[in-house]
């Protein structure tokens, strides 16, 4: 028996080695199918690819080219396309990157260049894409995807509220200024907390998310008191926090969860929309990404619908950031239908479908759509948006950024929460992104 | 106090104890019946409930979403197909496990015990990749297979009381007649056994039904699994309760009236299997 | 000892309850089921075993792994997180199986008898553990909400503090164990009462009419007439306690800070938040070293295969 298992082990071991071999391997390029008829999608599950993939059969009328989309939740696309996508092989000839994950999954995209002529649909011009958003599909200086959404912050404040003249006239007489949508970090606290302590509504809306969620906020603090996080500097990353900044940033962010509902430190996408849109009382003001301004827009979701306000955020004491989020679609190299998932990403990407896209309450990131005076009136959105664009800032990029945004959350909710004080906890994010970093060799 | 007064008091208090029980265990689950009824706005903003609220809304939501109804329908193939397969052969295995003599027969009953101890996390990738050689990635039959890799072990587990437990004078009778082995087993253990197969079948059916990880990575738009669907009405961005509610709802229907028409066969089953007077 | 439950455990009895066995060979009934484990379970494990010796980056071509011998071993010892997702995951099964066990065992002792509406009872307290997962983690996750969580509501009128119950660590950990005794204990409830009902009724009569009190029949004549079925609804319970995922992924996403990421949650963060496989693929070896151990002890001991028979086959 002892010999027959160790001969079982023995196969297994072989087999196991064999196939390990066998994908690490190059292989040899298969011969490509003549008419390319039938690509697989993978995209994010919101609003935005919903709305285009209502639009499909119009595509296929025109190419002959058959689209199936495969929609999940964010997480779980991060998943999917760290499986299926090698060098070698891929189930998705077209697949949305989350503008963190670009450098993550570099090697085993289709630099942009490369990309074949469209037939039906001119090559998407870079140049039509909005400026803040370019450098997401790039890594290292080369180009690797089309930014397809125009996803970065922007404030919603409640019309209702601020316009209540009750409400104009006791701020007005306690703080000597008027009630509006919050320009300044300054205005943002005195007003959420007249509404917070007038029992009218919870103050503002905080993000404690997934770990991606709260380095943007985290970031969105820094930047606003003047220091950056992570930078590349002499060929490497760096981590550049000021503490003082930062721990000032902290406290700031401590004052704001004084003032937001119950539950502030749980709360998600989820939350966030049930204490804004449909909690009777509702929140002040607060950052939404556009995806999902479509929801609370929504009367059969929301009780606020027509009553929100557009902005950029609020500028902090050292500066105004607009937290980049925004979605990137690429071709996996390993793709054998590159010239119809090319097509498909023009169509996309052109003036017509991202007109409609503008439509239906979601952000493409193409400018002349965003810009377009047309909307002007009807999609408020849209004005903010392009405020936002001016001081949009992005979160660091790199390979690890999975360890390092754990690191982020896991101190900055104790410090916002008081579990632990913003000096220590900003410290801890410093030493042990510092550790993952020294550690991936940068 | 009388004997019979005392049992009638006995029975009250059970009675209420199992209302109360019952009371505890399924508010979850009336929850979500009743939010499958009602628009997210009115569960989220945490209204009373009022007859005037329930609404068909998501429940025409759900059914009119093809790709969820496809979903469904996979994981009801799956389902049947891996519990079929998983009994089958478990079967087999565990009567050639507790009806057979051989050395390293304890070993190998454990060994299909570990393995079944993994986190599913560390073995899909490898299953993964070979899915993908060999063809099987989003097929009904690639995931169905999947859900054996884990069910096969459970069935063997619940099944060996059940063989050990037979007589060993129905085998010898059998032997004497020149019945070959498999005859043996098809013939008279089967018949034997039969409760704790409807056990195994019960409780596979819902480790496949429950199952979320395979499904997500080995599968695709085709072979795509209910809870997989499901989920993506929950996570992250999109938010769309009523719709959550109205299908797990409907998911919970099949599997529920299986059970229920199982039951009887369910409670003498695992009776035969567990304890020997 | 009852006159049913005849000891078989002279070496001729023992030989007898296996009945022919030796005659003829298992291995056709064995081989299908081989077949499929050693495809769908054996092959990735050692697959994993394989790749626990690499740096191993999911999201990187070929050439970019690399053969780092135990290194990734040695990086798990020194990894605090690791150690302390261990825990909690041992923690959640010491804590979480044995209330199901004890619920599930008191359940069936007070549910077994006739009573007006005891078949309905009997299948509607199963109802959970039809519920999937994915959809009752997000149930109890709103449940606990402040403002509009039915179960918090529900505290606070008991008199609990409010309290963000999925943003303190403890309640957070705590939460995650209810959860799983709400789906779970019905199962090994279904389970014992199952095995309660297979004692003969005289049995338990018997032990009554000699005046025994309520404990002293439960510990005399029901435990131990119930063990295998006790020890075969631990077994199974542990086995899907080590690979719970998608309730708690959904709850708490494994927080706060790192309160509630069990073993199984640290393995997929390995993996796909972190990319790193071949770390991945340690810690999944080390839980099967750690459950190799585990079955050659505890459950070698207790529910070798003889040992079954001997209760088994001598009826």
């Amino acid at each position: 028996m002892k010999t027959r298992i160790r001969l079982f082990a023995l196969v297994s071991l072989a087999i196991a080695i064999s196939v390990v071999g066998l994908s690490c391997a190059p292989k040899k390029e298969v011969a490509k199918a003549m008419e390319p008829r039938s690509i697989n999608v993978l995209l994010w599950d919101d609003p935005y690819p919903k709305a285009l993939a209502e639009m499909l059969p119009e595509f296929t009328k025109a190419t002959n080219i058959t689209v199936n989309i495969e929609m999940l939740q964010p997480p779980q696309v991060l998943t999917k396309t760290a499986v299926s996508v090698t060098d070698t092989a891929t189930d998705y000839d077209v697949v949305g990157i989350d503008e963190g994950n670009v450098p993550v999954f570099a090697s085993l995209l289709l630099p942009f260049d490369q990309w074949a002529k469209g037939t039906v649909y001119p090559k998407t011009d870079p140049a039509s894409i909005t400026p803040k958003m370019y450098s997401i599909g790039t890594w290292n200086g080369v180009q690797l995807g089309v930014p397809i959404n125009g996803n970065l912050y922007v404030w919603m404040t409640r019309k209702d509220l601020i316009e209540n003249p009750t409400y104009r006239s006791q701020f007005k007489a306690k703080h000597g200024y008027d009630l509006g949508v919050p320009k300044t970090f300054k205005e943002l606290l005195e007003m959420g907390t007249f509404f917070y302590e007038n029992d009218i509504a919870a103050g503002f809306g905080p993000f404690n998310g997934g770990p991606a969620g709260v380095l943007s906020e985290a970031v969105f603090m820094w930047e606003s008191f003047g220091t950056k996080f992570i930078d590349y500097t002499g060929g490497t990353f760096k981590v550049v926090l000021d503490e003082g900044k930062a721990v000032e940033g902290m406290e700031f962010y401590k004052k704001l969860m004084a003032i937001s509902p119950k539950g502030a430190e749980t709360m998600a996408h989820v939350e966030r929309q049930a204490a804004f849109a449909a909690d009777p009382k509702g929140v002040f003001s607060m950052f939404i990404w556009p995806a999902q301004i479509a929801a609370y827009e929504d009367p059969a979701k929301s009780l606020v619908a027509g009553k929100i306000a557009y902005s950029a955020p609020p500028a902090g004491p050292r500066g105004q950031a607009a937290v980049t989020g925004a979605w990137a679609i690429a071709i996996p190299k390993a793709s054998k239908n590159k010239e119809a998932a090319a097509e498909f990403v023009y169509w996309w990407s052109s003036k017509a479908i991202a007109d409609r896209l503008v439509q239906a309450n979601t952000i493409p990131a193409r400018t002349e759509s965003l810009t377009d005076p047309a909307y002007a009136s009807s999609k408020p959105q849209l004005a903010a948006l392009a405020e936002s664009m001016k001081v949009a800032a992005s979160r660091p990029r790199f390979k690890e950024i999975g360890q390092v945004q754990d690191v982020v959350k896991k101190y900055w909710v104790q410090g916002i929460t008081g579990a632990m004080p913003a000096k220590d906890a900003i410290q801890m994010i410093v030493k042990e992104t510092n550790d993952i970093l020294k550690k991936a060799g940068y | 106090m009388t004997m019979a007064n005392r049992r009638k008091t006995i029975t009250g208090a059970v009675m209420l104890f199992a209302a109360l029980l019952l009371l505890i265990e399924l508010y979850p689950i009336f929850i979500t019946l009743l939010n499958g009824f009602r628009r997210d706005i009115v569960i989220l903003s945490g209204q009373k409930f009022a007859l005037s609220q329930l609404t068909l809304d998501s429940y025409a939501l759900v059914f009119k979403n093809s790709q969820m109804m496809r979903a469904m329908g996979n994981s009801i193939v799956v389902g049947l197909f891996s519990t079929a397969l998983s009994v089958g052969v478990g079967a087999m295995a565990a009567y050639g496990i507790s009806r057979f003599k051989f050395r390293g027969r304890n070993a190998l009953a454990y060994s299909f015990l570990v393995f079944r101890m993994l986190p599913q996390m560390s073995l899909v990738v490898a299953l993964y990749m070979m899915f993908r050689q060999v063809g099987l990635r989003d097929t009904v039959f690639g995931i169905t297979l999947a859900h054996s890799s884990f069910n096969v072990p459970y069935v063997i587990w619940m099944l060996i009381p059940f063989f050990t437990a037979v007589d060993k004078s129905y085998e010898e009778a059998a032997m004497v007649d020149g019945c070959t082995r498999w005859a043996l087993f098809r013939l008279v253990f089967l018949p034997l056994v039969a409760p704790g197969l409807v056990v195994a079948a019960v409780f596979a059916f819902i480790n496949s039904w429950n199952e979320f990880l395979y499904a997500l990575i080995l599968t695709g738009v085709k072979a795509r699994t209910a809870p997989v669907a499901i989920s993506s009405l929950i996570g992250g961005d999109t938010l769309t309760w009523g719709q959550m509610c109205a299908a797990s709802t409907v998911m919970l229907t099949p599997v529920f009236v299986f059970t229920l028409a199982m039951q009887k066969f369910l409670i003498r089953g695992v009776a035969a299997g567990g304890v020997k007077g | 000892m009852t006159s049913s439950r005849r000891p078989a455990t002279s070496p001729a009895g023992r030989v007898a309850a296996r009945g022919t066995g030796g005659r003829g060979s298992p291995v056709p009934f064995l081989l299908p089921a081989l077949l499929i484990v050693f495809a769908v379970l054996i092959f990735p494990i050692v697959f994993s075993f394989v790749v626990s010796m690499f740096d191993w980056p999911l999201s990187a071509g070929g050439g970019a792994r690399v053969f780092v011998g135990v290194d990734n071993y040695k990086a798990l010892v020194r990894d605090l997180e690791f150690w302390n997702s261990l825990k909690l995951q041992l923690g959640f099964i010491f804590i979480a199986i044995p209330l199901e066990i004890l619920l599930g065992l008191a359940a069936a002792l007070l549910l077994n008898r006739e009573f007006q509406g005891g078949k309905v009872v009997r299948a509607l307290i199963l109802l959970p553990v039809f519920f999937l997962p994915v959809v009752s983690g997000m149930t109890w996750r709103f449940m606990l909400q402040p403002r509009y969580g039915a179960l918090n509501n529900f505290l606070l009128a008991l008199g609990a503090p409010e309290i963000t119950w999925l943003g303190h660590p403890t309640f957070a950990y705590a939460a995650v164990i209810v959860q799983d005794i709400w789906r779970m204990w019905p199962f090994v409830f279904m389970l014992l009462y199952a095995g309660l009902a297979g004692i003969p009724t005289d049995v338990l009569e018997a032990a009554e009419i000699d005046g025994a009190t309520f404990w002293k029949r439960l510990l005399r004549v029901i435990l131990p007439l119930m063990y295998p079925t006790i020890l075969t609804a631990l077994l199974l319970r542990i086995i899907d306690a080590l690979r719970i995922f998608s309730e708690v992924y959904v709850m708490t996403e494994g927080g706060p800070g790192m309160a509630t990421t069990l073993f199984s949650l640290y393995t997929h963060r390995q993996a796909f938040g972190y990319m790193k496989v071949g770390m991945s693929s340690a810690m999944a070896i080390f839980l099967l070293v750690i459950s190799i151990a585990f079955a050659v002890t505890l459950v070698r001991k207790n529910m070798s295969l003889e040992r079954l028979e001997d209760q088994g086959g001598s009826r």
